[in-house]
Parts: C-alpha cells; sequence; structure tokens
C-alpha cells in the first residue's frame, strides 16, 4: 500500500503535488511552532527560533520549566487525562446502549410524529452549549450532581447522543431486515440473531459511532468547565485553564501537544479498524 | 402494562425529585452550624478547631491557576504542610476568581449552608469580597481568632494596620486574612529604553511616546490590573493634588459630582494619549485583556513598559523566560505605586470549616510565607514589625532580587488602592469615555453611571 503510494507521487502533476503539500502543510503546518515553544525558554519576536532554550536553563531554574513541569505532578496532565478517558468510555457506552434500540426503531418502525421526532433529535445541537450549561447547573447544584462525574457523563449524552442515533439510524437503513429473517428461518433463537449476524453487520457502524462519540466527549468544554466546577478537570478544561491568558509559553505549549494526542491516536485506530472492516470484509461485498 | 409503568415511572420521578429539593432546602449540618456559632463566639480552643478539622479531614481551596510558579509552590510545600496537620489540601486551580465567587453565590441561593457546599477557602480581594461581604456568605470575623493573627498589625490606631482592616477601601471585618502583599510596578526593557529617558511622571511617559508612538499600552479595564492603571492615573492628575486622599471614601460620602471633579483630568489624559498608544496609529490602540497578553507584547518588543502588580514580577519573568533579557523595574508613576494586599476567604457554606481556618492559620504563619516569598516570589502579607527579629530576618533572607529598584524607593512611592464602591464606577466611565468614546461630558458619564450602580 504504502510503496505504492510513493511511486504514484511522482506521477502527479506539479499542480496535483502542490494541492496535497499545501493540504499537508495546513494540517502539519500548526503543530511546528507549538512543537518549537513547548522547547523554548525565551522566543521573542522577531526570532525564527528561541534565543534560549529550555535545555539551557533546566539546570539553572529552581522550578520545573517546559516539559519538566508538563509531565510533572504539577501541571495536572496525568489527573486531567485520566478524566478524560473515564469520561469519554463511560459516555461512549451509555450513549451506545441508549442509542442501539432507539436507532433501531427509527430505522425500521413507522410511528406517528417520527418524522418531528426526527427533527427533535438534532435540537441538542442547535441550542447554544452554554445555555444548557447554565441551566443544567442551576439543576444539577440543586441535585446534588455539581461537580460529580456522573452530572458530566450525563452532561456530555447531550451533545453525543444525536450524532450516535443518526449515525447508527444510517447502518440500520443499510442493514436490510432480510439477514435476520434468513437467520431466523434457518432456527436461529433471538440472541444467537442478535450476536451472529446483526451485531457483527453492524460492527463497522458501532465502532465508527463509539469511537466520534469519544472524540466528542474528549473535547467538550463549556459543560465540563461548567458541571466539573474545576474540581474534575478535563484535557480541555486544563488547556483552557493554561492558554486563556492568550499567550502560549513553553509549558501551555506542551499541554496543547498532549490535548491533541487522544485525537491523533484515536483518527489512527479509526481509519485501521473502519478500513478493514467496511470495505475489508463488510457487507456488500 | 405501558400505561401502569410509564405513570408509576412519573410518580416516583416525581418524589425523588421532591425529595432531594427538601433535602436542599432544609440546613442539613447542624453540627458545622454549631461550630461556626461556637468558634466565632469564641468558646473553642484552637484544639477543639484542630480536632474537628482532623475529622473533617479535607479542604477545598480555590485559587487562579494561571502561575506555574504558584502552583508547583501549593502542591510541593502547602499541601504537605498541611498534612502533617492531618488535612488533605485540595488545591482548585480556577481561571478566574468570579468562578469561584459565582459558585459560592449558586450554593447559596440553593439553600446551601455552613458545611453543604464545596469552596472551604478562596483567594481574594477587592471586588470579589465585596460581592461575597454584601451577599453576606462569608463564614464570619475568623482572622483575628486564629494564632497566627499575631503577625499582623490590627490596631486601628496605626496607620500601618490599614491594609489588613480595608481592602480596596471596603472593611475586612477580620472576614479574610491577608495572605500576599503586592504593589503596582512597572518594568522596562533596558534594550530599548535606557536609564536617561525613562519616565517617572505620566507626563514624561506622554513626551517619550511623542517621541516613540506606540511603545507603551495597558490592560484594559474591567480586567482589575487595568483598573489600578488607570486609578493611578486619577490619582496623579488630582486636581487637588493630594493624590488618594479623596478616593479612599465610598460613592456615597463622595458623590457623583465630586468624583467626576476628580477625575476628569485623568481621564482626559488617558484620551490625550490614546493615539500614541501600541498599534494606534492616531487612532484606537491595542489594549491586552490581561496580564499574560501584555506580558507576550513585552517579550516581544512590542511594547518597551510592562505596568502589573508584581513586586518580584521581574525576578519571576526572568526566571522562566517570559521577560526580556534586559528587563528591570523602575519608579513609575513616582509617588502614586498603588500597593494592596490580597486575602484568603471563608464562605458561609464552606463544607469543611475547620479546616478552612486551620489553612487560613497555617498560610498566615512566617514559615509558609517566607517558602512563598523565596519560591513563588510573593511578597509576604504578614507584618514584618509584628515578627520577632529572627522571624523578620528569616522574611528577609527569603526575598527574591530586585532589578532596578530597591525595597526603599518602592516604599517611598507607595500609594493606597481605591474604594471599591469608586472602582465600578471609574471602570464604567472609562468604557463608556475612552472604549466606547462617548460624546458626553465625564460628569453626565459619571452621574449615570453611579445612579445605575445605585439600581
Amino acid at each position: 500500500m504504502a510503496r505504492k503510494a510513493t511511486n504514484t507521487f511522482t506521477h502527479l502533476s506539479p499542480f496535483q503535488r502542490f494541492y496535497l503539500i499545501a493540504v499537508a502543510g495546513l494540517i502539519v503546518g500548526p503543530f511546528i511552532p507549538l512543537i518549537i515553544q513547548s522547547l523554548a525558554f525565551r522566543w521573542a519576536w522577531p526570532n525564527l527560533l528561541p534565543t534560549v532554550w529550555w535545555m539551557e536553563q533546566r539546570e539553572r531554574s529552581p522550578i520545573p520549566l517546559a516539559w519538566d513541569y508538563v509531565l510533572s505532578p504539577y501541571s495536572r496532565v496525568y489527573e486531567a487525562t485520566f478524566n478524560t478517558m473515564v469520561i469519554g468510555l463511560a459516555v461512549t457506552v451509555i450513549c451506545l446502549a441508549i442509542c442501539l434500540p432507539a436507532a433501531r426503531v427509527l430505522a425500521r418502525e413507522s410511528f406517528r410524529g417520527k418524522s418531528s421526532f426526527e427533527f427533535f433529535l438534532s435540537l441538542p445541537l442547535i441550542v447554544p452549549e452554554a445555555a444548557i450549561g447554565i441551566a443544567l447547573l442551576m439543576i444539577f447544584i440543586n441535585l446534588g450532581l455539581a461537580g460529580s462525574y456522573f452530572g458530566i457523563i450525563i452532561a456530555h449524552l447531550i451533545p453525543t447522543i444525536p450524532y450516535m442515533v443518526r449515525m447508527l439510524t444510517a447502518v440500520y437503513q443499510g442493514l436490510g431486515r432480510e439477514f435476520e429473517e434468513q437467520a431466523m428461518i434457518l432456527g436461529a433463537t433471538r440472541w444467537q440473531i442478535l450476536r451472529m449476524v446483526t451485531l457483527p453487520m453492524l460492527m463497522p457502524g458501532v465502532v465508527a459511532g463509539a469511537l466520534f462519540t469519544f472524540l466528542v466527549s474528549s473535547n467538550i468544554f463549556l459543560l465540563t468547565f461548567f458541571l466539573g466546577q474545576g474540581k474534575i478537570i478535563t484535557l480541555p478544561t486544563l488547556l483552557f485553564s493554561k492558554i486563556s491568558g492568550g499567550t502560549l509559553d513553553a509549558s501551555a505549549a506542551g499541554i496543547t501537544l498532549i490535548v491533541s494526542l487522544p485525537g491523533i491516536i484515536l483518527l489512527i485506530i479509526s481509519e485501521r479498524f473502519i478500513k478493514e472492516e467496511a470495505f475489508g470484509k463488510g457487507f456488500g461485498n | 402494562m405501558t400505561g401502569l409503568s410509564k405513570t408509576a415511572l412519573r410518580k416516583g420521578l416525581m418524589t425523588a425529585g421532591a425529595l432531594v429539593l427538601t433535602t436542599a432546602l432544609a440546613h442539613g449540618d447542624e453540627a458545622a452550624e454549631q461550630f461556626r456559632t461556637d468558634f466565632l463566639g469564641g468558646k473553642l480552643s484552637w484544639e477543639d478547631v484542630s480536632k474537628r478539622a482532623a475529622e473533617e479531614g479535607k479542604v477545598n481551596f480555590y485559587y487562579w491557576g494561571g502561575s506555574d510558579t504558584i502552583n508547583v509552590w501549593i502542591d510541593s510545600v502547602a499541601a504537605p504542610a498541611m498534612k502533617e496537620l492531618g488535612v488533605t489540601l485540595n488545591p482548585v486551580r480556577i481561571t478566574s476568581t468570579k468562578d469561584a465567587i459565582d459558585l459560592v453565590l449558586a450554593e447559596k441561593n440553593s439553600g446551601k449552608g455552613v458545611g453543604e457546599g464545596s469552596v472551604d477557602a478562596v483567594w481574594v480581594n477587592g471586588e470579589n469580597f465585596y460581592t461575597l461581604k454584601q451577599q453576606e456568605a462569608l463564614f464570619g470575623s475568623f482572622a483575628e481568632s486564629v494564632p497566627n493573627s499575631a503577625n499582623f498589625d490590627w490596631n486601628p490606631d496605626d496607620p500601618r494596620s490599614l491594609l489588613n482592616l480595608r481592602d480596596f477601601g471596603v472593611t475586612t471585618d477580620s472576614q479574610e486574612i491577608p495572605w500576599s502583599g503586592q504593589q503596582y510596578v512597572c518594568a522596562v526593557n533596558r534594550q530599548y529604553v535606557d536609564a536617561a529617558d525613562t519616565p517617572s511622571t505620566f507626563e514624561e511617559m506622554k513626551a517619550y511616546l511623542e517621541k516613540n508612538p506606540g511603545k507603551f499600552t495597558y490592560v484594559k479595564p474591567p480586567h482589575w490590573v487595568g483598573n489600578t492603571f488607570v486609578q493611578s492615573v486619577m490619582y496623579s492628575f488630582n486636581p487637588d493634588g493630594n493624590g488618594g486622599v479623596p478616593f479612599q471614601q465610598s460613592i456615597d460620602d463622595l458623590g457623583a459630582a465630586e468624583l467626576a471633579r476628580l477625575i476628569k483630568p485623568g481621564m482626559e489624559y488617558l484620551k490625550s494619549i490614546e493615539p500614541l498608544l501600541l498599534d494606534a496609529d492616531g487612532g484606537k490602540p491595542r489594549y491586552p485583556e490581561d496580564i499574560a497578553a501584555l506580558d507576550g507584547m513585552f517579550l516581544n518588543g512590542e511594547v518597551y513598559f510592562n505596568c502589573k502588580f508584581g513586586l518580584y514580577a521581574v525576578h519571576t519573568g526572568l526566571q522562566t523566560g517570559a521577560y526580556p533579557e534586559k528587563a528591570e523595574a523602575f519608579i513609575f508613576p513616582k509617588g502614586v505605586m498603588i500597593a494592596n494586599k490580597n486575602y484568603l476567604a471563608i464562605p458561609a457554606n464552606s463544607p469543611n470549616p475547620a479546616s478552612a481556618l486551620l489553612l487560613a492559620n497555617y498560610m498566615a504563619s512566617v514559615d509558609s510565607q517566607a517558602s512563598k516569598l523565596q519560591n513563588a516570589g510573593m511578597p509576604v502579607g504578614i507584618d514584618v514589625w509584628k515578627l520577632s527579629a529572627d522571624d523578620a530576618a528569616k522574611v528577609k533572607d527569603a526575598a527574591p532580587p530586585l532589578y532596578g529598584v530597591t525595597q526603599a524607593e518602592l516604599d517611598a512611592n507607595v500609594a493606597p488602592d481605591t474604594n471599591a464602591s469608586l472602582v465600578d464606577v471609574i471602570e464604567a466611565t472609562w468604557l463608556e469615555y475612552i472604549e466606547r468614546g462617548s460624546s458626553s461630558s465625564i460628569e453626565e458619564i459619571v452621574d449615570t453611571m453611579v445612579k445605575q450602580m445605585a439600581q
């Protein structure tokens, strides 16, 4: 695969190459100054590179600088990563548990008010997050849920469920009833059908939906900020408190790089998994 | 079947909701309420407090977490010290102190009293303290009842006690305890400005900017650092020539017309330097929104001066690389370098009030103050003249170096900060007259603002 790509690249016209490089530059480009900044001690305009690097000052400084700070417990990066993961996983699991049955109904059954129901599904995506956040905070304070993991997980379900339902509904629609009926005719029990027919065929959609939900949850700032009340920090809230000043020092740049890691990892996983599942042995072929 | 379960579910939900609401509204923690009454009534010994604190075992300290050096000090020095006292310090870093104030008030409004909220102690001063006090959201007068209160001067007859008794002109009533003292100090980049050209008054600054346009700007109000800059301009151009003295009164005592008269020359000065500030090019300048933005401009040589609170800001900036190599402090504006203190307050709905008192007492100790000064570059909040010779020496030895100025020069140019009730009016006037470029006269603007605030 990789060899084929390099071969064909030389056959591209200069124009085609230019566009590819431009796209790559726009995607990778922003990371380069971030990486440099994360290693800098003093980097002022108009110098192209830092005048003093972190490594030069490392021994002399009484406080941990740059990556020493980012990777120390003082930066709270570990705590934030752990929280982001736990919340993201919980949100994904709950979201799937709610959306799988719901998507099945939406894809297969017709009932009165179905189209307006589908319209209302996207409402949480239209209403500004700040409005939802403040309203939820008032309610959650009364319920004693503010500043708790449970409260944040519930809040994260609001913007993730619409996406998940839509994705799974589309997958269910693509999966005809015939497969399940066939299995039933052949004498499979309901459980067997679910386990051996429906779920494997839904798998690419479920994985894509789950990855997407996790990614959305791990990026939600405002709702987490409101409901976490500073007690529960996640990677986005940690990043915000570091860069809200409007400047990016070395430790802030390091935290920014760390915050973008989960997304990159998930992107790689999903690229591989979905390709193999959907196009390797997926349905339709 | 479905109908039945639906009704049952709805009923269940309603009962659950009602239950939660009633528990939230009732004063649940009577033991904490009793503790508060007893402590404030002077019925408890410090042993009693320590004992209850050990039972509580935890203290949630909310503070502005934007400084790496302070964060490291809290985690590596304060937390272990509190652990030794039997209390786990839970430092909650917040982006803006107002977030903690909003949280305290939101919880108070949903009926959460002593022992039931989530904030035990908060780092505050000025407006935020004023808000808590006005809303009666403070634990009570504790500062003079903790053992380390001996490190502060509480004698109202001694003028040096002013900053312990008044916070932006608002009486503290011991409802907060000083944590650190600060002074408004400007830094200059010696790479561009030599000593002979360095201004020491606002007129000289204007003359400098006429020759070197765009090389100065200040943090814009409503940020408190911006407000302080504006206040020092108001003091300097006070038509009566008595600096900050009249600004110590509240707006009710001073009156709108008198305030307008006092601030008019200052506001006109600020308007006149606008076209000379950063990127103004004769038009509208660029004002940084906060300290970090101004630090960035200073580092990048966009501006040659950096005015903010921070006796040791140059030291910290050089240590972290946030300041240019040739940065040093200078005396500006002469005679009106505003000094104040910042404090630790305990909210009325503190969930662990005894631990909060223990924390307040620890933070007021000579050891913690000296260590904070040395490691985080935060000036002490305790009063050195109240300390024993040994302790005073300890504080002196812990002080980081000053660059370009001496402590004596800084002390000689101290000015008090502005009464909190005037701060709002001056801030609103700046926003209206300078930022929005209102064509109304200062008198009209001040009058409208005062009326608005009174509502």
